[in-house]
């Protein structure tokens, strides 16, 4: 029987365009608020980014991926150099003195400021003279101009002119974030994929930061071609991390545990429904456990009943037997005898502890183990059973944190809050134990030895060694 | 055949393995026919590796002490590569390769090489069909380094001795450039070096870079230049790594302190009663020097159960004084998880940022 699970039929072309932004994908917009949204690039389609306006999708076309865009009245595009209006270093500098520089009205407005904070004196609101319906007023008589509002507000606010630069500056960054009609277009990677669910549904990605998912995707040693064992209850940001990183070649067999398996996210992934079938193939845990009962029956139908189908009835046929072959296919090399897979990442919240001892004998000999959890405790558990277990090297687990900074130079300091969390790895290596047990050397050895010469007693004899293990 | 860049399942003459001793010791070795592996668990012959699986435990020539035979990957070689210079750890390097959206086919300047522990790391996710080019401006470990990814069969890996803050970045037979799409800094002033990338990377893709400076007056020299050179989204992050140990720590309840300083109490009060006992006893001998045997006995035995009491050691409910197994199945445990004794507190501060392609001309937002 033919196990093997590769398609002869490789997609036509399984890379995805990551420079350019092309018509028919998936990106993601960084709004002036630090707001994401996810959006398809339909061609002539209009784009609403709600308060920041709308936009026609054909404008951004053939710009590269990074690109930063402002809105106009008509729907239309300009490119801009960046999200929010950065002031150089040197123009602060030079603010002082008369300056050949072009110079823009918020350039304009901020020549006069303080050198510490200490005329400022806090009377709450009153301090801006304009009102929010005089704004709305403002906003319609001046074809809604960011530029122009921010300006007006600057002009309004009495106290501007006591802040000093770089209070000034942090004023106008978030009143740009407030009232500035312009977005960036980045590619959608799983990074990108991850931080859109980091501020929309947590919970949905398992609470995984960013830092873990690098860490898990380094130690299974993902490889192009690799046949890798998968259980992903994200939603398939991993899988989608982990076809990145294939680029279409090899093999991921995933366990999961509902009658069709969900991997919802991998819709944003750009990858054609062709590509994603010829390398996810899911599998059940009633499939898995109870291979004879689950494999499907299909009853092949002669050459002349097909004939006379219906045209409809006929591609039903096709599709059905089709689905069929490869759901037992599927479950054969599954289940095999054979240790199939190049690695292991589970990331569930079925627990971990009675389900991995029976994957572990599916993974090929010194292929990683990787576990992931959003508790640290659940993983204490399954390293304790693990440490036992002979077919896992070196269990241990591993938490990785990135710490962000404000990056200004001369104001270089930690953010003050950062999201906390961000999940623990179990890393481990699959390894075939010696047949009949071996005798470890480490303290005591010699005693030991001595006293019962010959006897192979494996826990004790395991001993040592596994201490250094 | 790389071992880094393709799996292997069975070992052969000539196959690089990497033999795991111990936690803190794995030995990478190319197998040779009658050669010998030396441990401090005994000598293990090359011959019986032969036709084993990756991944098979063997056991030493007088057939006690054991060794695992693994496969390379960049993550275990990092653990035991000869170090040259400060290397790149696991978790700083697959943060990177993450965050800059490293993948099969990818192009990337590393500079410099120092003990190749993230070329192996680059070599194995850009693949086959990747590219990476990696500069180290020191002749020996330059040579070192090129030895060892020519051992390796890193085919996907071009090094170069250049001092690339001086020379630049462009190499004979890219004189048009790498093409690369993500660039890895590793140099004390990487700002010098920010200069000469426009020549070699992408002009059709977003590219992205990462400066790897242990010093925060390199941070800021380095954000400068990014600036300077058109480099935007620019942002440093610190990565900690922490490493932790699954472990038993007992379940010593309040209300057994109590029953066993109880019982301390009580076997205090029943040997001062024996002693006073005794004592009333020698005295009474003293007393009628002729009371014989009989008695002498009595106090033997006396003696004897005391003795015995004393070994028994009472009510012990947490085993003072014995050696006790972590996780002894007549004892409450509860799971813990233990820290390293000591932690990477700090590896290098890691600069990101981004630098768009320029496809279509940019027009200034205020013209």
């Amino acid at each position: 029987m033919d196990l093997s699970l590769e398609s002869a039929e490789k997609p036509v072309s399984f890379a995805k365009e990551t420079g350019v932004i092309t018509v028919g994908q998936y990106v993601l917009i960084k709004l002036p608020s630090k707001g994401l949204k996810i959006v398809e690039t339909r061609s002539d389609g209009v784009i609403n980014l709600g308060k920041f306006g709308s936009f026609e999708v054909n404008g951004i076309l053939g710009f590269p991926f990074g690109q930063s865009f402002e809105i106009s009245a008509d729907k239309k595009v300009s490119p801009v150099k960046s999200l929010v209006f950065e002031l150089e270093e040197e123009e602060l500098e030079n603010m002082d003195q008369e300056t050949s520089r072009e110079s823009t009205p918020i350039l304009e407005l901020m020549k006069n400021s303080s050198e510490t904070n200490r005329d400022i004196i806090d009377i709450g609101s009153k301090i801006q003279g304009i009102t929010s319906e005089e704004i709305e007023l403002f906003k319609k008589q001046n074809n809604d101009n960011g530029e122009i509002l921010i300006s007006k507000i600057i002009e309004s606010h009495k106290g501007f002119n006591k802040k000093t630069k770089y209070s000034q500056e942090k004023y106008i960054t978030r009143k740009q974030q407030k009232f500035m009609k312009k977005f960036t277009v980045e590619y959608l990677s799983s990074s990108n994929l991850l931080k859109y669910y980091e501020e929309k549904d947590l919970s949905k990605i398992l609470n995984l930061s960013e830092e873990t998912l690098g860490l898990m995707l380094n130690l299974l040693d993902i490889r192009p071609g690799g046949k890798y064992f998968v259980v992903d209850e994200t939603g398939g940001l991993i899988l989608y991390a982990m076809m990145e990183r294939m680029k279409g070649e090899g093999l991921i067999v995933v366990g999961h545990e509902n009658e069709h398996p969900n991997f919802n996210l991998l819709q944003y992934s750009n990858y054609t429904e062709s590509a994603i079938n010829s390398m996810i193939k899911p599998i059940n845990w009633l499939q898995f456990f109870e291979p004879e009962n689950e494999k499907l029956i299909f009853n092949e139908q002669t050459k002349e009943a097909i004939e006379e189908l219906r045209p409809q009835k006929k591609l039903q046929y096709y599709r059905r037997q089709k689905r069929i072959i490869e759901i037992n296919k599927t479950i054969d090399f599954v289940t095999g005898k054979d240790s199939q897979f190049d690695g292991l990442l589970y990331c569930s919240t079925i627990y971990p502890t009675t389900l991995i001892p029976n994957i572990i004998t599916k993974i090929k000999g010194s292929r990683p183990i990787v576990v992931y959890n959003q508790y640290k405790e659940i993983l204490v558990e399954l390293q304790h059973l693990l440490s036992k277990n002979l077919n896992v090297l070196a269990p241990s687990i591993m938490e990785t944190r990135a710490r962000p900074y404000q990056t200004i130079p001369g104001r270089i300091h930690p953010l003050m809050s950062m999201r906390g969390g961000g999940g623990y790895l179990l890393w481990g290596t699959r390894v075939y134990p010696k047949e009949g047990g071996v005798i470890a050397v480490g303290r005591g050895f010699v005693r030991r030895n001595e006293r019962k010469k010959q006897k192979l007693e494996k826990e004790e004899d395991n001993d040592d060694n596994n201490k250094n293990n | 055949m790389s071992a880094f860049l393709e799996y292997k399942e069975v070992i052969g003459e000539g196959d690089f393995v990497l033999a795991f001793i111990g936690r803190d010791n794995i030995k990478p070795i190319i197998v040779k026919k009658d050669d010998i592996l030396n441990t401090r668990y005994g000598a293990f012959a090359h011959n019986s590796m032969i036709g084993e699986k990756y991944g098979s435990q063997i056991t030493s020539l007088k057939g006690y002490g054991f060794i695992h035979l693994l496969h390379p990957t960049p993550e275990l070689w990092t653990l035991s590569l000869p170090h040259r210079t400060q290397i790149v750890y696991t978790p700083d390097s697959s943060y990177i390769i993450q965050r800059l959206n490293i993948t099969a086919g990818s192009r990337v300047i590393e500079a410099g090489t120092g003990s190749g522990s993230f070329t192996h790391s680059f070599a194995r996710t850009l693949s086959k069909t990747g590219q990476l080019f990696t500069y180290e401006f020191h002749e020996s470990r330059y040579q070192q380094a090129k030895a060892e990814f020519e051992l390796h069969s890193l085919t996907n890996v071009i090094a170069t001795c250049r001092d690339v803050c001086k020379k630049g970045f462009v190499i004979d037979g890219y004189e048009s450039g790498c093409d690369a799409d993500s660039i890895f800094l590793d140099l004390p002033s990487p700002w010098e070096a920010i200069a000469h990338l426009p020549q070699v990377i992408s002009k059709s893709k977003r590219v992205g870079i990462c400066c790897f400076s242990p010093c925060i007056e390199q941070v800021i020299k380095t954000a400068e230049a990014l600036k300077n050179h058109g480099w935007s989204n620019i942002e440093m992050v610190e990565i900690a790594g922490r490493k932790w140990e699954a472990r038993k720590e007992m379940i010593r309840d309040v209300s057994d302190v109590i029953g066993r300083l109880k019982d301390i109490k009580r076997r205090k009060e029943e040997g001062i009663e024996i002693r006073d006992k005794l004592q009333n006893q020698n005295q009474n001998q003293k007393v009628g020097e002729k009371r014989g045997n009989e008695d002498s006995n009595e106090k033997e035995q006396f003696v004897k159960k005391t003795r015995i009491e004393r070994e028994e050691k009472g009510f012990n409910p947490f085993g003072k004084g014995l050696r006790i197994k972590e996780g002894d199945e007549a004892y409450n445990w509860k799971d813990i998880s233990e820290p390293e004794t000591e932690v990477k507190s700090h590896t290098s501060y890691l600069t990101f940022a981004f630098k768009n392609a320029p496809t279509k001309p940019i027009v200034n937002h205020q013209s």
